[in-house]
């Protein structure tokens, strides 16, 4: 043991006098926390993208098409296009035909055409058309979300205006006026109020389901709408884990971006064991009373101990910069971190064990961090991927280190209940290392 | 003290080391000279622990050395070929870490310290870290790391670089130290380093021993005791035939080096030269050198 702590102490006084390593250590943590923090939108009142050029060309004179075209430009997703600019800077709107030109010119990427025939006396529903050039998945997802919020948010009224126009068709003037008369009359019998102006707005298209009759737009939110939906179907929520989080968005990803940054931390140290093998650094210690086991097993240590560090300066970040509350799962957060930090050097040091190369360590250390951060949810929910890669990501130290981050900080769960994430991560790490020992004892490393 | 018997060590299908026995005796300083490659490194790393032989013993006072004993390494020190330092730490952190391996503490380790800096006049940069010293500082040091724990025996895999100032300081503190009853084995290619440091001298190739010896032993196996050495070329290439039957001619880097027979007379060669009309000025008569040894023995010179 002594000369695995002299081992070991050499390795901290050598990290303490080397600036890049510490910056590593300290200040890039926060860096990292911060810039993700912000890429992600944790904790931020505005989230969601903002500015993404759309056309849209009005053909309609329906006043409630108006209000959609206003509603979309009080989105702050969108910046609304609705003029063409001549050459002489003379402006004039926009015409479907001037669409698909400057889409192709990459003007903006996404159109709204709101037709003439906006309501038609021989449909039920609306006619819209939305061109797009789908050039990014995610943003083309987001924007098709955001227009058809938006549109829905005003259909109540172009719905019943949609229902008036039909009926109109079908029964004619004279029997839908009488119709509308004995609904705005019962509706006036039943709660009250005027059946003259009940059926003004009845035959406006305004059926009182969310959308007020103020010549205001529909919220960019669309709340209106929403009321409309939410009178449809009721539907109680109710969230039984991590309702108390403080700073849930954050408490989630922080686990993933950390054993990314760790993993990305211990490789590199690995790879160090390179440097001592060309200096000649592991002749003079074997040839001194130190032997392969004690080199590994402080590598092994200092590896621990510089993870379990590095992972509190993140978790130290994530509560200062997000507000992560850390302080309140403090003792079972320090184990997940020395079970998750202990996997992450075994990792570290079987890439040193069979590469043959400083280079090939680091190139075999980025593409394996890299597949096992995605395939283990760092990136993005396992749920999201097939079944096949859901089972191999539960394969991965990272899978396991984050669903123990997240027992502690979201789910509160109970040593008990932390244990079986705990006996994985060991049983990972001792098979790591296993194989890590067995190659080093005959690898070139130690020759 | 350091007994090696019949000892064989394969890499693969080479064969580094070939059936080697030696015995290096206390206070010597002994070397190993040969070419890169001639096996002089395996053996020092099997001396050192590093490696286990294929067959054969090695015993340092009696004891067996093996790289799964590291108390049997207690007594000796190696300094490898390359500079192992850790180079982001001072020198006092540098020799502070290796002496602590060998259970050196508190102020017996400040002592050695001071002294072992001292020694290879590096006192004033004792916290500088290694990074910033000149090759010459780092080899010294690389030394008297391996010095600390004061070894009976110190194993130099050639550790003097190229640096011919460092390599002098190197050369005085082991003179020092072996007079202070240290056993050295110094391994090196150099003949010059060979000539000046070393009691004893192997000569190592193609992981056998050729020859063992005093200098003047070795040399003695020479079957001449002169070497006239002449430029290669038309001038004196009618010379060449004239000397044919009368010694050992060889020619090294455009230089024809004539080894006369004991019975030869040197007034015979110059009356030949004369005859040519050859200028004394082209040639030069020396003692034979280890060099020359070496190429008697194997066939190539060191340098190959």
């Amino acid at each position: 043991m002594r000369i695995i702590l002299t081992l070991l102490q050499k390795d901290f006084a050598r990290l303490v006098r080397d600036k890049a390593a510490l910056s590593l250590t300290f200040i890039v943590p926060f860096a990292l926390i911060y810039l993700f923090g912000q890429v992600f939108g944790v904790n931020r009142t505005d989230t969601g993208p903002s500015g993404i050029p759309l056309a849209v060309v009005n053909e309609s004179d329906n006043p409630a098409a108006a209000k959609l075209l206003a509603a979309l430009q009080g989105e702050k997703a969108f910046f609304v296009v609705t003029k063409f600019v001549n050459p002489d800077k003379s402006m004039r709107p926009l015409t479907e035909t001037d669409l698909r030109p400057m889409m192709k010119a990459n003007n903006f990427r996404f159109a709204l055409v709101i037709p003439r025939d906006l309501i038609r006396d021989d449909e039920f529903g609306l006619h819209l058309k939305i061109l797009s050039n789908p050039r990014n998945e995610i943003e083309t997802q987001t924007v098709h979300g955001i227009l058809q919020k938006t549109i829905f948010a005003n259909v109540p009224q172009l719905l019943g205006q949609s229902l008036q126009a039909r009926a109109k068709k079908t029964l004619g003037s004279p029997k839908l006026a009488a119709f509308n008369s004995s609904i705005a009359g019962t509706v006036a019998k039943t709660f009250g109020g005027d059946p003259a102006a009940i059926q003004r707005d009845l035959e406006r298209g305004d059926f009182g389901l969310g959308d007020a009759d103020d010549g205001t737009p529909a919220p960019a939110g669309g709340q209106r709408g929403a009321d409309f939906f939410a009178q449809l179907v009721k539907i109680d929520n109710e969230q039984v884990i991590g309702r108390d989080v403080k700073a849930p968005a954050a408490t989630h990803i922080v686990g993933g971006w950390a054993m990314q940054f760790l993993l990305f931390a211990v490789s590199a140290s690995a790879a160090a064991l390179f440097h001592e093998k060309e200096h000649g650094l592991f002749q003079r210690l074997l040839s001194a009373p130190a032997t392969r086991a004690h080199i590994l097993w402080s590598k092994f240590l200092y590896g621990v101990l510089l993870g379990l560090v590095q992972l509190v300066v993140l978790f130290a970040a994530g509560r200062i910069l997000y507000g992560i509350d850390v302080e309140h799962h403090l003792p079972f957060l320090m184990l997940v971190c020395v079970f998750a930090a202990a996997a992450c050097t075994a990792f570290g040091m079987l890439l040193a064990a069979v590469s043959p190369s400083p280079e090939a360590a680091r190139g075999l250390a980025t593409f394996c961090i890299l597949i096992m951060s995605a395939v283990g949810g760092a990136w993005f929910p396992v749920s999201f991927m097939p079944e096949f890669i859901q089972r191999i990501s539960k394969l991965t130290l990272v899978y396991w280190s984050m669903e123990g981050f997240d027992q502690v900080l979201w789910a509160n769960a109970s040593f008990i209940e932390l244990l079986p994430t705990l006996g994985i991560l060991g049983g990972i790490t001792a098979a790591v290392m296993a194989v890590a020992v067995w190659r080093f004892n005959r690898g070139p490393l130690f020759d | 003290m350091l007994l090696i018997q019949d000892v064989i060590k394969r890499y693969g299908p080479i064969t580094a080391l070939d059936g080697v026995s030696l015995e290096v005796k206390p206070g010597e300083f002994f070397g190993l000279l040969g070419p890169n490659g001639a096996g002089k490194s395996t053996l020092m790393s099997l001396v050192a622990g590093l490696r286990s032989p294929d067959a054969g013993r090695l015993t340092l006072n009696g004891r067996p050395l093996s790289a799964t004993d590291p108390a049997a390494r207690a007594g000796l020190g190696l300094v490898p070929q390359s500079i192992a330092l850790y180079e982001e730490l001072s020198a006092e952190q540098n020799l502070r870490t290796f002496g602590a391996l060998y259970g050196l503490r508190g102020a017996d380790l400040r002592a050695r310290i001071d002294e072992a800096l001292a020694a290879v006049q590096l006192t004033d940069r004792r916290r500088d870290q290694v990074k910033t010293f000149s090759g010459g500082m780092q080899r010294r040091l690389n030394l008297v790391a391996a010095l600390l724990h004061r070894p009976q025996l110190l194993l130099c895999d050639e550790p003097t670089g190229i640096d011919p100032q460092s390599r002098n300081a190197i050369f005085e503190l082991l003179e020092a130290r072996v007079r202070a009853g240290l056993t050295v084995i110094y391994s090196t290619h150099y003949m010059e380093e060979a000539t000046r440091l070393c009691s004893r001298i192997g000569i190592i190739d193609h992981g056998k021993i050729h020859a063992l010896g005093t200098l003047d032993e070795l040399l003695m196996r020479l079957p001449f005791e002169e070497e006239i050495r002449f430029p290669a070329g038309p001038d004196t290439a009618p010379l060449l035939a004239r000397l044919a039957g009368q010694g050992e001619l060889t020619t090294l880097d455009g230089t024809h080096r004539f080894h006369p027979r004991a019975d030869y007379r040197l007034s015979a060669f110059f009356t030949q030269t004369e005859s040519l009309g050859l200028p004394a000025r082209l040639f030069t008569s020396q003692r034979p050198t280890l060099e020359a040894l070496f190429l008697h023995l194997t066939g190539r010179t060191l340098r190959e």
